[in-house]
């Protein structure tokens, strides 16, 4: 599925993970679980505490939601469209999210899976695509200079706007954004707009 | 051909879960015809996940995982994914807000040539609402007081800048005056996405600005 070893540091212990989930799809083999358990739930409260305060106060509770429904879907994980960490990441910023409102008592007909229904591509080209897009930003990460890393993690690990960002930072919005077009372009991501 | 796109801050923000309600609704509406901006969505949640993984752990309490342990089998397996079956030309989460036909929509005329319904979405925030304008018809001369998403859901219009087809994705704020104007042949329809009240800047519908308020729900 991804490329070698080199171009991709993380693709070992990924593929422990693709075949935890695996077990636990096919066999519900709880041994999987529990070492699925416990090198995720700790990431996964460390992205609750990221999260608004409001959210922030309900960690353990967002931990046990996200695993539970890891446990429900392993059967749909396919390990040729996304890395098992991308998948959980997608199933705990759904699940952020609409505790989030849940607990701001938004009454919206509307829910995460409406806002990131499963946008992977059938065709298997493009999924191998896909995924070597995936390591490369994964290796190219940690060679983002620190400004731009710190602007990324704000927005996606904190769920901060761009303007919300800024305001933090004390930078004025057209610093924050075109230091986020930087990374793009360090990561070589959507370079063609 | 979709090609008008939600710019990078859209894309991270939506792609983060850093938009409202609202607008996140508008981009991934955009998505649905957008194969460039899928792939940039895929590439921005692995983005995600990228950083997801250098998080540094946080310990979880003890018993956590036992009491996870003890509920796996006496939770419910999750409902399967809702399939509706689109209306022609409709993308599903449009009707999930509208639960009902374009026709039996409760519309308010703007003029004899272009009617509203605003759509219920819950933020509180943006204002959500659906804009049919007859074939040939015009919206009036306007500017924004905040910023204006659009996203053509069905038939085209033009306006000063451009042409825009179904999919097609549009950001106005304050700098930018415009007179969107349907083509002749089909009536258009479009989402629009408010932040704050729009202006008219036509004389002849001045008037009515100190009363436009944003009808956020």
């Amino acid at each position: 599925m991804s490329g070698t070893a080199a171009d991709n540091p993380g693709g070992k212990r990924d593929d422990e993970w693709s075949q935890c989930l695996e077990l636990i799809g096919r066999a519900r083999d709880r041994a999987a679980f529990a070492r699925l358990f416990t090198h995720f739930a700790p990431l996964v409260k460390a992205f609750a505490l990221g999260g608004s305060p409001l959210a922030a106060s309900h960690s353990e509770e967002l931990v046990q939601e996200v695993m539970i429904k890891v446990w429900q879907k392993a059967s749909a994980f396919d390990a040729r469209k996304a890395s098992a960490s991308t998948w959980i990441y997608t199933i705990a910023r759904n699940c952020r999210t609409d505790l989030y409102r849940r607990l701001q008592k938004f009454d919206t007909p509307i829910s995460a899976d409406d806002i990131w229904p499963d946008m992977d591509t059938g065709d298997l080209f493009a999924a191998v695509q896909s995924n070597r897009d995936a390591s490369r930003v994964r290796g190219l990460l940690g060679e983002l200079p620190h400004e731009q890393a710190q602007i990324l993690a704000k927005v996606y690990m904190e769920g901060k706007s761009h303007s919300e960002v800024a305001e933090e930072l004390d930078l004025p919005l057209g610093t924050v954004k075109s230091r986020v077009r930087l990374a793009m372009n360090k990561l070589q991501l959507m370079v063609e707009k | 051909m979709v090609s008008h796109h939600p710019d990078t801050r859209l894309l991270n923000e939506h792609a983060a879960g850093a938009l409202d309600l609202a607008p996140s609704v508008c981009v991934t509406l955009h998505l649905n015809y957008c194969e460039q901006c899928r792939r940039a969505h895929r590439q921005l949640r692995d983005l995600g996940a990228g950083l997801f993984d250098r998080l540094p752990p946080q310990a979880v309490s003890e018993n956590l995982m036992d009491a996870v342990m003890a509920r796996l089998d006496h939770e419910p397996e999750p409902l399967s994914y809702r399939a509706t079956a689109a209306a022609e030309g409709c993308p599903p989460l449009v009707q999930r807000l509208m639960q009902r036909d374009y026709q039996d929509l409760d519309w308010r005329k703007i003029g004899s040539q272009v009617r509203i319904c605003h759509l219920r979405t819950g933020d509180q925030d943006n204002e959500f609402a659906l804009y049919h304008i007859r074939a040939g018809g015009r919206i009036p001369r306007h500017t924004h007081r905040g910023t204006e998403l659009t996203l053509v859901l069905e038939g085209s219009f033009s306006d000063e800048s451009g042409h825009y087809e179904a999919g097609d994705f549009l950001m106005r704020d304050g700098h930018n005056q415009h007179t969107p104007t349907a083509t002749r042949d089909r009536d258009c329809i479009c989402v629009g996405v408010l932040d704050a009240p729009v202006r008219f800047t036509d004389w002849r519908f001045r008037a009515a600005n100190p009363f436009l308020r944003l009808n956020a729900c």
